[in-house]
């Protein structure tokens, strides 16, 4: 007691935090002091918390230096002071990855584990399942089963979690507890039985059948405790998820009433549980909604904070999915617009900006003005994308809106934030016409003052993409002309080439930006002045298309692949000229893909509560865009039979199914396009795992004019693998004749194999065949799209080095103009340019511009005219380089 | 604690506290030997081979022994060294009935007694010549020979026949250990 007073004393004089200034090496010194005779107790129990506080703030230890430490410590097993004795454990837990030998200690906590204190025991068996490894288990099994039944909770407790904790290294051993977990279900204490239910259903997790069968068995017979409940509804809704994905739902499962009857529970936490489930299940119709909807409802209005917040989050995802049963709870929401919880008040009112009509819009935004200085980035950022739902609801709100944005870029904030601002700002822009003036003017405004770099950059990319197409073009220059004098290396380098691309568009501002890009040639930055000079000297020529070519357009090859291409002319010097038409063409990510993404980001979010799982999902999208030729190709260049084909793979489709999903063998096709070859790749997937497939390969009937050049076999094929077999055809010489139907049958020698083993059971197979769809090669196979911003002056050029083809055709199955821009687009694979695939509502013609490349690099450039009279009409005219193209281009439609 | 210390070691009445290290090879009798020690209701029913070490305290003659028993496990026997340093006496258990394995106990000793935290100083060894009930135990005489004992000159030591299951000849051994202690600590 004494002792106690004094460390409070010390406390108080020392204030603040009295580890700050530790230090690594002083502290191991000191640890020194655990191997004295006799022990301080206190002291060594000081000196531990000082390891354990180094180790937390993520010191790391050497292995020497672990070690040292960690038999100091087991020293301190001779003292009998309980608050030692805890430390010991603690630390023993945090040194155990990194020491060697922590086996050491295994008898005397099994000592402490099966003693008669029971302060240690809990505790010892948390230390020892971290020192023990898979061969020391077996040793320390017996003592486990004990503790898992132990009368003590805690014991059980913490024997049920190290349990689960051992599954990662010993899941096999863990199964054979199952019966002692069994009975720790049944056990009084709520914690032990939500332990031993989560232990069980690890164990059985990997089988379906066992999962349903502990759920249906403990559905019947209540659980008392609530943690328990909310564990068996969340595996009862992944068992739910799991039937819709497979296609087997029923109606009324009695899972599904289970969860509804976990509504009227006596805890908040389990009714939680279950209205939030309801909420998440993709199955959920909006009956079925109703109820869980009312439950958070009622949360609304809890005094309680945490059931406020719960509720109102859980509402704000599911106004996406169900805006109408959200509509329920304006009013309660509206309540929650004033509450003193900051958080809470957010949700609320985003959630109702999400839901609410357009009238209340301006007083909404009002009142989340009066608070948004006081909440968190994370919750401005939800604002942001709330009113980037709204701007898209209700256009003509964007001044309103626009306004309210500007006034949160102009605020404090970190860059995810301001990104997240600008983001919203570019997609109003790009979504609404009237609102692009004032979104750039507060653009060129936030860009006065902007700390960070990328953003920057990317807004006067935007300016020079879209301001030399507004009314005024000249008041941008002087923001951007601003950041070159006042800005680092990198967003002077953006704004020059930004100024350059108002040089190449407007004719009357030409002299001035050449006088400014004259300047930048004197920077000190070798890029700014690269920049500079090839942007001036571009200029200088007047000559359109030159400038069209080398400024308005930018690079159309893939960066990655332009720069292997490059790496492998260097290593092999020949005579000719590197030739970038060699390389392939940069796929373009059309902007709705992207959108879609987004909405299967918020989809996702919505069935899986982990915000990082989504962000891993975006990055996984974004790589995907970047490179899928490049990964094909890869693989490609991995089959010793294609590695002399050349290396510029042109395009690749997606890939097409040529059997049913449910079929004994799958398989997939994927067609490459080269400039004179064309390589189909079939992944072929083995679903029998009594067969053990050999020499798989698949039989092609080509139509005239191509030549099957060489089959690759896939070699072997076990069960539920997949591999590749690749067939290699050259082109017909005439064009029009490369579009064509293939039959195809797979074949392959099979032997009978043992399922459990996948060893055959015999040397001796049979061959086989099965049945294939047909492959089919179309236009969108052998072309690249291309994204052209300034269609209109490449179209004009190519009036007089281009052949033109015209047609017209009547597209008497198209009841749209929508859908007619739609198949066109995917009919010739061409990639829609000056956003003309978006049809303005109310109209009955459209123009829609295409621009792509065919391959063997001939440029595609197409414009349809449609107008909307009984079906759609479309003129075609089709320029491209080479005249056959055009022709085909044109025969295809027909 | 502090006063009440300070009071005690003014009087001479401190109990002393010391710390042994209880080795040998695995299954000859060590944490039988130390279970032997402690009190009636303080001792464990079964033995179960020792994984690192269990620490156990006993008294003797107004002596505090904290001993630490160490694993005799091949795997285990070259941590025993983590422990030579803080120690002041060592207890060395041989299975007198094991004649195969006599020339593992010797390497073994020999190590220890090579260590450098143990060579050069004076600590009391007792070895226990465990199991002497089997009928072909050899007696500690032979013992102490075929482990060369007698080349031991710069500490004291002591060997003496034991059975640890009925506790004959302990008491003997650890009497011997503790006024070698005593002996120890008062030349100091």
């Amino acid at each position: 007691m004494n002792a106690f007073k004094r460390d409070k004393k010390e406390e108080e004089e020392g204030g603040g935090n009295p580890f700050q200034n530790i230090e690594k090496t002083t502290v191991l010194q000191e640890a020194r002091t655990f191997n004295d005779t006799p022990l301080n107790p206190r002291k060594c129990a000081h000196i531990l918390t000082k390891i354990l506080y180094l180790l937390n703030q993520g010191e790391q230890l050497g292995t020497m230096e672990a070690t040292e430490a960690f038999f100091a410590m087991t020293k301190l097993f001779q003292s009998r002071d309980v608050v030692l004795r805890r430390m010991v454990y603690l630390g023993i837990k945090e040194l155990s990855s990194i020491a060697e030998d922590v086996i050491i200690v295994t008898s005397s906590l099994t000592k402490d584990m099966t003693g008669k204190e029971d302060l240690y025991r809990a505790a010892a068996i948390r230390a020892l399942c971290s020192i023990t490894d898979v061969s020391m288990l077996q040793a320390i099994e017996r003592y486990m089963k004990q503790a898992i039944v132990d009368r003590n909770p805690a014991v059980s407790s913490a024997a049920l979690v190290s349990s689960l904790h051992l599954t990662k290294i010993a899941g096999d051993m863990v199964k054979r507890w199952v019966n002692e977990a069994q009975e720790a279900v049944n056990s009084d204490s709520v914690m032990v039985q939500y332990h031993a239910l989560g232990v069980l259903y690890h164990i059985r997790k990997s089988d379906r059948l066992a999962v349903t069968k502990l759920v249906a068995k403990l559905t019947r017979n209540s659980l008392k405790s609530p943690y328990a409940v909310c564990m068996l509804i969340r595996i009862a809704c992944k068992l739910l998820e799991e039937e819709d994905s497979n296609g087997n739902s029923s109606p009324d499962s009695p899972l599904f009433e289970f969860i509804e009857s976990c509504l009227r529970h006596k805890s908040e936490m389990v009714i939680y549980e279950a209205a939030h489930a309801i909420v998440n299940l993709r199955r959920t119709t909006s009956r079925e909604l109703a109820p869980a909807v009312s439950v958070l409802q009622l949360f609304c209005s809890s005094p309680k904070p945490t059931l406020r917040f719960a509720a109102v989050r859980t509402l704000n995802k599911v106004a996406m999915s169900h805006p109408a049963a959200v509509t329920a709870c304006n009013l309660d929401l509206e309540n929650l617009i004033t509450d003193s919880n900051r958080s809470i008040a957010t949700l609320a009112i985003t959630t109702l900006l999400k839901t609410g009509a357009e009238s209340s819009v301006d007083r909404l935004m009002k009142q989340i003005a009066s608070f948004v200085s006081e909440i968190s980035d994370e919750f401005k950022i939800v604002v942001v994308q709330a009113i980037r739902a709204l701007c898209l609801k209700f256009p003509r709100k964007h001044s309103v809106l626009m306004n309210f944005l500007s006034a949160m870029l102009r605020d404090e904030g970190g860059l995810e934030y301001k990104a997240s601002i600008a983001d919203t700002i570019i997609t109003i822009i790009e979504e609404n016409p009237e609102a692009k003036e004032t979104g750039l003017a507060h653009l060129c405004e936030f860009i006065e003052d902007c700390e960070h770099t990328s953003l920057a950059v990317r807004i006067l990319h935007l300016l020079g993409r879209e301001g030399p197409r507004t009314r005024q073009p000249f008041r941008y220059i002087r923001f951007i002309y601003n950041r070159v004098i006042l800005e680092n290396a990198p967003v002077r380098a953006a704004a020059v080439a930004a100024m350059a691309q108002f040089g190449a568009t407007c004719p009357d501002l030409l002299p001035n930006v050449q006088v400014l890009l004259a300047r930048c040639q004197m920077d000190t930055d070798d890029e700014v002045r690269d920049r500079a000079t090839y942007y001036h000297s571009i200029l200088e020529k007047q000559n359109k298309a030159l400038s069209n070519h080398y400024i308005v357009e930018g690079l159309q090859v893939s960066v990655p692949s332009l720069e292997r291409a490059l790496h492998q002319y260097t290593l092999n010097p020949t005579e000719t000229a590197f030739d970038i038409k060699s390389v392939p063409l940069a796929a373009v990510t059309p902007a709705d893909e992207n959108a879609n993404k987004m909405a299967a980001n918020a989809g996702g979010m919505l069935i899986t509560p982990a915000l990082p799982g989504s962000k891993a999902a975006v990055a996984a999208a974004t790589a995907n865009t970047v490179t899928r030729e490049e990964t094909y190709l890869e693989k490609l260049r991995a089959v010793p039979e294609l590695a002399n084909l050349s290396i510029s793979l042109f395009h690749s489709s997606d890939p097409v199914e040529l059997t049913e999903s449910e079929t004994e063998y799958v398989v997939r096709c994927v067609k490459h396009c080269f400039p004179e070859h064309l390589v189909l790749q079939f992944d072929c997937t083995n679903t029998l795992n009594d067969q053990l497939l050999e020499n798989v390969h698949v039989q092609l009937e080509a139509p005239d004019g191509y030549h099957i050049v060489r089959s690759v076999p896939c070699a072997r094929l076990p069960f539920n693998e997949t591999g590749s077999t690749y067939i290699v055809l050259q082109y017909p010489d005439e064009l029009p004749a490369s579009v064509g139907t293939f039959s195809a049958t797979l074949k392959f020698l099979v032997k009978d194999c043992d399922p459990a083993t996948g060893q055959p059971d015999s040397d001796e197979g049979y061959d086989d065949e099965y049945m294939l769809e047909d492959v089919e090669v179309t236009l969108a196979d052998q072309v690249q799209k291309v994204s052209k911003t300034n269609f209109g002056s490449a179209w004009e050029e190519a009036a007089s080095t281009h052949s033109e083809l015209e047609d017209t055709y009547s597209l008497s199955t198209m009841g749209t103009l929508e859908e007619a821009v739609r198949n066109i687009i995917n009919f010739l694979g061409l990639q829609p340019a000056e956003r003309s695939d978006k049809v303005p509502e109310g109209k009955s013609s459209h123009t829609l511009y295409l621009a792509g490349v065919f391959r063997g690099g001939h440029e595609v450039l197409v414009r349809a005219k449609l107008a909307l009279a009984e079906g759609v009409t479309m003129q075609l005219t089709v320029r491209s380089t080479d005249p056959d193209v055009a022709e085909l281009v044109t025969s295809t439609i027909g | 604690m502090g006063i009440w210390d300070k009071l005690t070691r003014l009087l001479g009445l401190k109990k002393r506290e010391v710390n042994v290290l209880v080795v040998g090879l695995n299954n000859s009798g060590k944490s039988t030997v130390i279970n032997h020690f402690k009190s009636e209701e303080e001792r464990s029913t079964e033995i179960v081979a020792t994984v690192g070490f269990n620490v156990e305290k006993f008294r003797n003659k107004n002596v505090g022994f904290t001993a630490f028993d160490m694993s005799g496990q091949g795997r285990y026997r070259d941590l025993w060294e983590h422990y030579y340093k803080e120690c002041q006496g060592i207890i060395f258990v041989v299975d007198s009935s094991d004649r195969l394995r006599l020339v593992v106990v010797r390497d073994e000793l020999d190590l220890l007694l090579q260590h450098p935290d143990v060579t050069g100083r004076r600590i009391p060894i007792l070895f226990f010549a465990n199991k002497m009930d089997i009928r072909e135990a050899l007696s500690s005489v032979k013992i102490a020979a075929a482990l060369g004992l007698e080349r031991i000159l710069d500490k004291p030591w002591h060997i003496c026949a034991s059975n640890a299951l009925t506790g004959e000849g302990l008491q003997e051994g650890v009497e011997w250990l503790t006024q070698q202690i005593r002996e120890l600590v008062s030349n100091k």
